[in-house]
C-alpha cells in the first residue's frame, strides 16, 4: 500500500489529530488500513467469525496507543506490529484443535495429493485435496513455535518484506532471514517428523 | 537423508527458483526428492491458504468505530476524576491516622520534660506552695471579687503639681 506525497501528508495529518484525542480523525486511517488488519488478522487466527471482533479490539488498542508512534516507521508496519500482538495474545488464550482433513485421509491418499501437489499447480486440484493442503499448513503452523508462526505467516501469507518484518517484529533484517530460514526448515522436519508419528499411530 | 544439497538451497526453492542442476539432482537423490516434495506439498498450501478469499469489514465499521472510541475517550474522564478523587482521600485518610496516633501518643498535658535543676533547688516555703497548690489555683479561687474600682491603685510616689 504506497503513499502518495499528498496521501501521506494527509495521513500525518490525521496522526497528528489522532494523536490531541480526536477519534473523528482516526476514522480515515481505519477506513483506508481496515482490509489490510481484517486481513491479517485472518491469516493469524483462521476464523471468520472472530476476525470483527478482533480488528476492533486491534483498532481501540491503537487509537489508545496513539500518542506512542513516533512517524520512525510507516503506520501500517505499526498497526500491523499491534495486530500481530494481539492475535497471538488471543491465540494464547483460545487455542483449540480443528478437524484435520489431512490426517484423516489414508495413506495411500495422502500420497496421491502430495504427488498431485507437485506435479501440477495446486489451482489444478480438486476442492478436497486444497482443503487438505491448507488444513495441512495450518496444523503445521499450529505446531511450529510461536517466533517461527509469525515470521511465515507474514511472508508466506501477507508477503511483507523482510524490512518490512524486521520492523514489525523489532529485529535485525539479517535475523529476519536467519530465523525465516529455520522456520522453513523446521516446518518441513515437523511435517516429517508427524508422518511418523501417525504411521506409528 | 544425509544429504545437504536441498537445505542448503532452501530459501531459494521456496520461492520458486529451480534449475537443471537441482532437477538433475532430485533425480539422483531420493532423500532431497522426497524432502523436495514436501516442500512443493507445504509451498502449495501456503498458496492456496493466501488465495482465500479474505474476510471484509461489515458495511459501517469505520464508524461504528469511532463512535465507539468518541464513547470511550468519555470513559476515562470520569475514571480519572475517580482515581485523583480516590488518590486524595488516600492522602487524607493517612494524614488523619497519623493525626489521631499522635494524638492517642502524646500526653493531654503536653510535652513531658525531665526534672530541670529550678525543681530540685526549690526547698522550703517557696517548695511547700508549690507542693500544695502547684498552679496557684487556690489562691485565685480564695481571692475576693475586686470591682475595678476597688483595685488599689498604686502609691503615688511623686505627686505632680
Amino acid at each position: 500500500m504506497e503513499n502518495s506525497g499528498a496521501q501521506l501528508a494527509q495521513e500525518i495529518q490525521w496522526i497528528k489529530r489522532a494523536q490531541q484525542g480526536e477519534p473523528e480523525a482516526f476514522g480515515p486511517l481505519v477506513q483506508k488500513y481496515q482490509q489490510r488488519v481484517f486481513s491479517l488478522v485472518y491469516h493469524l487466527v483462521r476464523r471468520r467469525d472472530e476476525v470483527e471482533d478482533l480488528a476492533q479490539e486491534i483498532f481501540i488498542k491503537a487509537f489508545r496507543a496513539i500518542r506512542s508512534y513516533n512517524f520512525q516507521s510507516s503506520f501500517v508496519t505499526w498497526l500491523s506490529r499491534i495486530a500481530t500482538n494481539h492475535c497471538y495474545d488471543y491465540l494464547r488464550h483460545e487455542r483449540a484443535s480443528r478437524v484435520s482433513f489431512y490426517w484423516q485421509m489414508g495413506e495411500e491418499s495422502q500420497q496421491e495429493l502430495e504427488a498431485n501437489a507437485q506435479s501440477q499447480p495446486e489451482d489444478a486440484l480438486d476442492h478436497e485435496e486444497q482443503l487438505a493442503l491448507k488444513d495441512l499448513v495450518e496444523k503445521l503452523l499450529e505446531r511450529a513455535p510461536e517466533n517461527d508462526r509469525k515470521i511465515l505467516l507474514l511472508k508466506e501469507l501477507q508477503d511483507y518484506s523482510v524490512e518490512e518484518i524486521a520492523e514489525i517484529l523489532n529485529l535485525k533484517p539479517t535475523t529476519v532471514k536467519v530465523r525465516l530460514h529455520r522456520a522453513r526448515k523446521r516446518m518441513l522436519e515437523d511435517l516429517r517428523q508427524w508422518r511418523e508419528e501417525n504411521k506409528r499411530s | 537423508m544425509n544429504c545437504d544439497y536441498l537445505r542448503e538451497r532452501l530459501d531459494n526453492l521456496w520461492e520458486g527458483a529451480e534449475s537443471a542442476e537441482v532437477t538433475r539432482h532430485l533425480a539422483e537423490c531420493p532423500s532431497c526428492a522426497r524432502e523436495y516434495r514436501d516442500l512443493r506439498v507445504v509451498g502449495a498450501g501456503f498458496r492456496l491458504m493466501k488465495r482465500e478469499a479474505e474476510p471484509e469489514p461489515s458495511i459501517g465499521f469505520a464508524e461504528r468505530l469511532v463512535r465507539q472510541l468518541g464513547e470511550l475517550s468519555k470513559a476515562p474522564s470520569v475514571a480519572e476524576f475517580f482515581e485523583r478523587a480516590g488518590r486524595r482521600f488516600v492522602y487524607a485518610t493517612v494524614v488523619l491516622t497519623f493525626l489521631a496516633l499522635l494524638a492517642i501518643v502524646l500526653p493531654a498535658t503536653g510535652p513531658v520534660r525531665g526534672l530541670s535543676i529550678a525543681d530540685i533547688q526549690l526547698s522550703g516555703p517557696e517548695a511547700q506552695m508549690a507542693n500544695a497548690d502547684p498552679f496557684g489555683e487556690s489562691s485565685l479561687q480564695d481571692a475576693p471579687d475586686l470591682a475595678p474600682e476597688e483595685v488599689p491603685a498604686p502609691a503615688a510616689t511623686h505627686e505632680v503639681k
